[in-house]
């Protein structure tokens, strides 16, 4: 485990093939610094379904990601920030997800809901936000500033001393 | 009808592809299941139900051992498979085995998920 903040920024327009690429580099960068893999994993999906969140809303296509590694003595954090422009429509859809998340504490209990909700959807799968915080284990949080996004999502890490 | 063996879809950076093993159907995936998979599988699923219901299949097999990541989309779209199945009458309803790989990390929690939603129907195997 690296002792030191670490953090990976990227600013871009992604699409579809970039996201997964994205994904891949994300792996091997935390891998380095982290030894649990199941946490990078968890980093690494958070990390795709925001951004793929953000390529289907970003009114004007630019998304800032921002990964944040930050040590301490016995936990350390991971932050994962996505901002964007989105427009209207697109920010009362996010208020209602967060406000569901809000009122559900039990992250999978609200994802096996959204699941049932999700089959007989045609379009979207409503899925992208609640996963993050179900699989990925993160705790969500957002804020709107006029038409900017910002997305963050947390979790904490084990750290592991050698003696 | 499809015949199982015409079931399969091959794009640049995800495959998938089915065959008939008795009464069984077994369904394997590779690569990369994310936005460019989505109607591939949105189209493939619903074929795989059809032929499973055609053969009166005891179980479809799911084989994501060489399925490095599938996300939130391709998710629902065996969500929705799977409320398809409960929603079948009992006598023709079939099971669903789902193979996974302990490597790839994600797949415990999003198998586990599946399992989840339909644990009459659902097994999972490492």
């Amino acid at each position: 485990m690296i002792e030191t903040p670490t953090a990976f920024e990227l600013t871009f327009q992604p699409n579809v093939e970039l996201i997964s690429i994205v994904r891949r580099f994300l792996s091997d960068f935390y891998e380095r610094m982290i030894e649990d893999q199941d946490t990078v994993s968890r980093i690494a999906l958070a990390t795709h379904e925001l951004l793929e969140n953000a390529v289907k809303y970003a009114s004007d296509g630019a998304t800032f990601l921002s990964v944040k590694f930050e040590p301490g003595e016995t936990s350390s954090t991971v932050s994962i920030r996505l901002m964007n422009r989105a427009n209207a429509e697109h920010i009362a859809t996010l208020a209602t997800i967060f406000d569901e998340m809000s009122r559900h504490d039990d992250p999978f209990g609200h994802y096996q809901i959204a699941m049932a909700r999700s089959a007989k959807r045609k379009v979207g799968s409503g899925l992208g936000l609640v996963r993050v915080r179900a699989e990925g284990e993160m705790t969500m949080s957002h804020t709107i500033e006029d038409d900017r996004v910002t997305i963050l999502a947390q979790t904490t890490v084990t750290t592991r001393r050698s003696s | 009808m499809s015949a199982a063996s015409d079931l399969s879809v091959a794009l640049r950076d995800f495959s998938a592809n089915v065959r008939a093993e008795g009464r069984s159907l077994v369904l394997s995936l590779s690569g990369n299941a994310d936005m460019a998979a989505k109607d591939s599988l949105d189209t493939l699923l619903p074929r795989v139900h059809a032929e499973a219901l055609r053969i009166s299949a005891a179980e479809v097999q799911v084989d994501f051992r060489n399925l490095e990541f599938m996300n939130s989309s391709c998710f629902k779209s065996f969500v929705s498979w799977i409320s398809e199945i409960g929603e079948l009458e009992r006598s023709k309803e079939y099971k669903i085995r789902l193979l996974s790989n302990p490597e790839m990390h994600w797949q415990r929690r999003s198998l586990h998920a599946l399992r989840c939603f339909a644990v009459d129907l659902i097994s999972v195997e490492s």
